[in-house]
């Protein structure tokens, strides 16, 4: 007879993907109710620590690694490559934002030097440390990518939650403060360009998954590569320079410099990137969106009409990537 | 190799175990410093199962619930002996530095006097700085 308690561990294990629980539930159940005494069985419950050990291995089984069914290591491929280009992204935006900014600030004046100092001093203590920790910690997201790249997995997650922590002050400070935020959906875009990547790093580069590898070229010389092409699109069209427009400018030559080497590449074999791209793709989208709309209509039409110009090939790029992603999904599941 | 992944190919180098022997075992040889949830047992046993350290032995019904018993293969065996070697490895080199640093002259690596061990090899506090 099922007792409550084997019923409430069996509600547990029901976090454990289906392939894993038809192989290993009835043995994980004669393990969890081995010394449980028959009569006190109904007043029991998994711990808590027992659940979340099931939720980390449920969260494993799902983002597999080669061996597992092939749609869960597909997903967990697909998500690896999203958390290894997006950390890439963010790594790069932060770095080329802030030289670019001291660089304009330290040579353009004292006047313009007061403002940058001005962003940190003169409004409390709270605000100074918003003000340095937003401007310090975004930098960890090379230390992240590097840390990353070199299967430095303790470094690289500690790196990046700490990097997409400022995201956050936007949502949070208005109600620890009595400031506002004048762009909420901004903010929420933003969060989520910081979060997703970090959190989908913390899951999928588990202690089971294969080091993180670019598709192509070495990780430092992508790495200058994608600072240099930010920088140049911020020098080269200083009008259109608000915080999309550089890593939307990246992420569109390096998928369409993706998409080109795919074609020349003589093997095809899927790995996920495209399903990967394209979902980066959709979150830079919603980034670009949310922040060139509050200044529709306000800001010159040159601005408004790159930032438009430049929302519209994100989405023409993201719909070529999910097309590819589709054929390579379908190459797959046919097993060619 | 992971600690909990030393104990639980410790705990089949003699015989083959299931999974709440190996979690007893474990937690046994460890004095029970390592206590190792359910999940993170068999995530430890995927991967060695996945390495080829660990194969199933065999599988038994008792009161209709299922019971694998899992043995340690001969890669396990080498594998483990490998990890000991070096912990072993480890351990006499710590041992060798203690027992230098307390031949060495000079506070830093003089231990403290314990106040029921009565004067020690060194000078005391007292006595040293007086």
């Amino acid at each position: 007879m099922t007792t409550l308690l084997e019923a409430r561990y069996r509600t547990v294990l029901r976090l454990l993907p289906a392939y894993y629980r038809r192989a290993r539930e009835e043995e994980m159940v004669e393990v969890y109710l081995w010394d449980v005494d028959q009569d006190t069985q109904d007043q029991s419950r998994p711990t808590l620590g027992e659940v979340v050990s099931i939720a980390a291995l449920a969260v494993r089984s799902r983002l597999a690694a080669a061996g597992a069914p092939r749609p869960y290591a597909l997903l967990g491929s697909a998500v690896r490559h999203f958390a290894l280009f997006a950390v890439l992204l963010q790594a790069a935006t932060a770095v080329v934002e802030r030289v670019l900014g001291l660089t304009w600030s330290s040579t353009h004046g004292s006047r313009q030097w007061d403002m940058f100092l001005s962003g940190f001093t003169g409004r409390g203590p709270l605000w100074t440390v918003v003000g340095i920790a937003e401007w310090v910690l975004p930098l960890l997201w090379t230390v992240g990518f590097f840390a990353l790249v070199h299967d430095r997995r303790r470094l690289a997650r500690a790196a990046v939650v700490l990097a997409a922590l400022p995201t956050l002050w936007p949502l949070v400070g208005p109600l620890v403060s009595d400031w506002a935020v004048s762009d909420p959906w901004f903010a929420v875009a933003n969060a989520l360009f910081a979060w997703l990547p970090a959190l989908a790093l913390c899951a999928a580069f588990h202690r089971d998954a294969p080091p993180a590898a670019l598709p192509f070229g070495a990780p430092g010389m992508v790495y200058a590569a994608c600072c240099v092409v930010m920088g140049a699109s911020l020098v080269l069209l200083p009008a259109m320079a608000d915080s999309a427009w550089a890593p939307g400018t990246c992420f569109v030559l390096g998928a369409l410099a993706w998409l080109l080497l795919r074609a020349r590449r003589p093997d095809r074999s899927p790995d996920c990137g495209a399903v990967a791209l394209a979902a980066l793709g959709l979150l830079l989208l919603a980034v670009r969106v949310a922040a060139v709309y509050p200044w529709l209509g306000v800001l010159p039409a040159a601005f408004v009409g790159g930032a438009l110009a430049q929302a519209a090939v994100l989405a023409l790029l993201v719909v070529a990537l999910a097309v590819v992603a589709r054929r390579d999904l379908t190459a797959v599941s046919r097993g060619t | 190799m992971t600690q909990a992944a030393f104990f639980v190919l410790t705990a089949l180098a003699d015989q083959p175990r299931h999974g709440y022997g190996i979690l007893r075992e474990v937690g046994e040889l460890s004095d029970g410093a390592v206590q190792l949830r359910v999940g993170t047992l068999y995530g430890v046993l995927d991967r060695l199962t996945a390495d080829g350290l660990i194969a199933l032995d065999r599988e038994e019904v008792h009161d209709g619930r299922l019971r694998r018993y899992y043995r340690v293969t001969e890669e396990g065996i080498g594998a483990l002996d490998a990890e000991a070697e070096r912990m072993a490895a480890g351990a006499d080199a710590a041992k060798q530095r203690i027992a230098e640093g307390r031949k060495a002259p000079g506070p830093a690596v003089n231990p403290a006097p314990h106040p029921s061990a009565g004067p020690g090899p060194g000078p005391g506090l007292a006595g040293g700085l007086a």
